[in-house]
């Protein structure tokens, strides 16, 4: 028997959006489910019907007012407000962008992608020829006033393509709800680094969906850092689907008092011969819940794969809490996969160790969580760009 | 009198429930070398650790003055700041931190806690390759994370290097001798004999005579059951050496 749900406040909002923008089916499917609770798998740490008090009135198209809270320095920035990207024409040799329209994220049965197929109007469209020697980046925003924004970006690289992309998220106003999409798709052989940057408000509320679609021979290397925004769920899906492609699927949770920042990732072994390395740093401080579920898929003909997926957490309060759940599904039989997942403290004999060559507790303490997350950092080539996001990680660290 | 650079008076410590140090008194006169000499399990390495402010460890009772001033209620950071250095027997290895950045990180830090101006990334450089160059550092290792797959000798060497550059008026060597070939330990010997000098007093712990071989003391201390139960010249190492440990428990009892 069908037990209905009940309907709170932020999901009747989002009901009544949807249904203004003619999303019958999604408001529908909305109102009979609901906001997904603990009891659904994939959100059992981000229990979204408790966490998504309000929802805010839908933001209307904003020029950008604020000034950028990251640039990297010899990047092409792209701005993009409220969902509508500034396109000058000055981008890059090898670049081609323009727009299309509705969400590039369509098909996955998520109530983020559900929301963001209904709601984002169009779609940032990037097609990258060649080696391309400037950072793009993609500059996220959502201005105006407290605002529930979808936005969109489809990234296309073809084949033999190389190239850094850097998405960031940011915003006005902590009232904000942002509901970011993207769709990376990697032809045969490509070599791309692609980064997205959650620097939201500390009081804002942020979810990001991020697809990629790894062609044959690829090399992929993704970093995936939340700094900011009070409540965050960034979902990761990879999907292999060509032979012999590799990916570095990295990530930095850094969560801070009063924060729950989730990033969930599924990587799925499609085709035989690929390999994967999913490695995601947490580092969690004051009251605050830093989750990462983790999950390779091995399909049956995925023969000769080799996947390892490591979580590393370092907890730097008691009230702190970091969750982790890796998990491994595994259908064909000569395959190498792993995984593993550890939680701690910064190490005593370490700090004693610094600290005994006259470096002051508070500097010691930075010193070891950013030599902990440069792990991740340490492999981005494009060296304005890793200064840039050191940065990013020396402020938080710092504040 | 002038002032030692480091008195221990009845110093007493603990971990967990288990007392280790049992009354240790010791005073190393400015510009002397001192060694400690005791078996494993005597409690050397702890007195190591408690000078350098390792928080494990319960001070029940005593007093440790550097140069005149009771470091006992300062933090490790504090006490380098004030000149104590300790050479570890086991550095500890530190990922993600470059040998380079550490190394400039602690000498600003002290040169800020002393109230100096902090050091020009070149004056830094060049100090580094000065005191590297003796030891047989090169700018390699010091790009590598700090201590991260170094061998033996080289977080050995690494130690020494950093005592050359932090210029400490105290340093307490802790089994430095170990897990070093013959070769290994005369490059380490010269890099802390050419750190002697009067404004500086070095405590060398060791269970082997073979070290002080490279590192004349002058005087040298027997350590049993938690505290010095016999003082002597160079020569007692050597009367260590061929009598054994043994003969000093009595003392100690």
């Amino acid at each position: 028997m069908h037990v209905p749900v009940r309907i709170g406040p932020a999901e009747a909002k989002l009901i009544e959006q949807l249904g203004s923008r003619g999303a019958a089916a999604a408001a529908e499917r909305l109102a009979q489910s609901g906001l997904p609770t603990r009891k659904v798998e994939s959100y059992h740490y981000t229990d979204l019907k408790m966490l998504l008090r309000t929802v805010p009135e839908l933001a209307s198209a904003e020029k950008a007012l604020s000034e950028p809270v990251f640039r990297v320095p010899g990047a092409h920035r792209i701005p993009m407000t409220n969902g509508i990207a500034d396109l000058d024409g000055t981008e890059p040799a090898g670049v081609r962008a323009g727009t299309t329209k509705g969400s590039a994220l369509t098909e996955r049965d998520d109530v983020l992608v559900r929301l963001n197929a209904a709601l984002a109007a169009e779609t940032l469209r990037l097609d990258v020829e060649g080696t391309v020697g400037t950072v793009l980046h993609i500059d996220r925003r959502t201005e105006g006033d407290a605002g529930h924004m979808n936005d969109s970006v489809h990234l296309f690289v073809a084949d033999g393509a190389r190239a850094t992309v850097i998405e960031t998220f940011s915003g006005s106003d902590e009232g904000h709800l942002s509901n970011h999409a993207s769709f990376v798709a990697l032809g045969a052989g490509v070599e791309l680094t692609h980064i997205l940057l959650d620097l939201s408000g500390a009081g804002a509320t942020s979810f990001a969906t991020a697809e990629y679609q790894i062609g044959a021979g690829a090399k992929l290397r993704t970093v995936t850092i939340h700094v900011g925004s009070a409540l965050s769920r960034i979902n990761l899906f990879a999907r292999f689907a060509g032979e012999g492609a590799h990916a570095d699927i990295t990530g930095l949770n850094l969560a801070t008092e009063g924060q729950h920042s989730d990033i969930t990732l599924e990587v799925s072994h499609n085709v035989p011969r690929c390999s994967s390395k999913p490695l995601f740093k947490q580092v969690a401080r004051g009251r605050s819940k830093a989750v990462f579920q983790g999950k390779i898929v091995v399909a049956p003909n995925a023969q000769k794969t080799d996947a390892k997926l490591m979580m590393q957490g370092l907890m730097l309060s008691d009230e702190a809490e970091i969750l982790s759940k890796p998990e491994l599904e595994i259908f064909a039989d000569d395959v190498v996969c792993g995984h593993g997942s550890t939680v701690g403290a910064l190490d005593e004999d370490s700090m004693f160790y610094l600290m005994s060559r006259g470096i002051p507790q508070a500097e010691a303490e930075s010193m070891l969580v950013r030599g902990f997350l440069e792990e991740v950092l340490d492999p981005i080539a494009d060296e304005q760009l890793h200064d840039a996001l050191e940065s990013v990680v020396e402020k938080w660290l710092s504040t | 009198m002038t002032t030692p650079m480091l008195e221990i008076r009845n110093l007493h410590a603990r971990i967990a429930e288990r007392e280790i140090l049992r009354g240790v008194n010791l005073t190393v006169p400015a510009g002397e070398v001192h060694a400690i000499m005791g078996r494993n399990g005597s409690g050397k390495s702890t007195l190591s650790y408690v000078l350098a402010g390792k928080a494990d460890y319960e001070i029940t009772e005593g007093e440790v003055l550097l140069d005149g001033e009771d470091i006992l209620a300062l933090d490790p950071s504090e006490r380098a700041a004030k000149g104590l250095f300790l050479a570890f027997q086991y550095p500890i290895e530190i990922p993600g931190v470059a040998t380079m950045t550490f190394l400039k990180a602690a000498m600003n830090a002290q040169l800020k806690a002393r109230g100096q101006a902090e050091m020009t990334t070149p004056d830094f450089m060049r100090a580094v390759k000065e005191a590297g160059q003796s030891l047989h550092i090169d700018s390699d290792m010091l790009k590598r994370a700090l201590n991260v797959g170094f061998s033996g000798g080289e977080k050995k060497r690494a130690e020494i290097l950093q005592m050359a550059l932090l210029a400490p008026k105290m340093c307490v060597l802790d089994e430095t001798d170990s897990g070093l070939d013959i070769d290994a330990l005369k490059i380490v010997s010269d890099g802390v004999n050419a750190l002697r000098g009067p404004g500086r007093s070095m405590l060398v712990i060791t269970h082997y005579q073979r070290l002080l071989n490279h590192i004349v003391p002058d005087v040298v201390h027997v350590f049993s059951d938690g505290r010095v139960v016999e003082s002597g010249g160079k020569e007692l190492a050597l009367e260590l050496e061929s009598k054994g440990y043994a003969g000093f428990d009595e003392a100690a009892a």
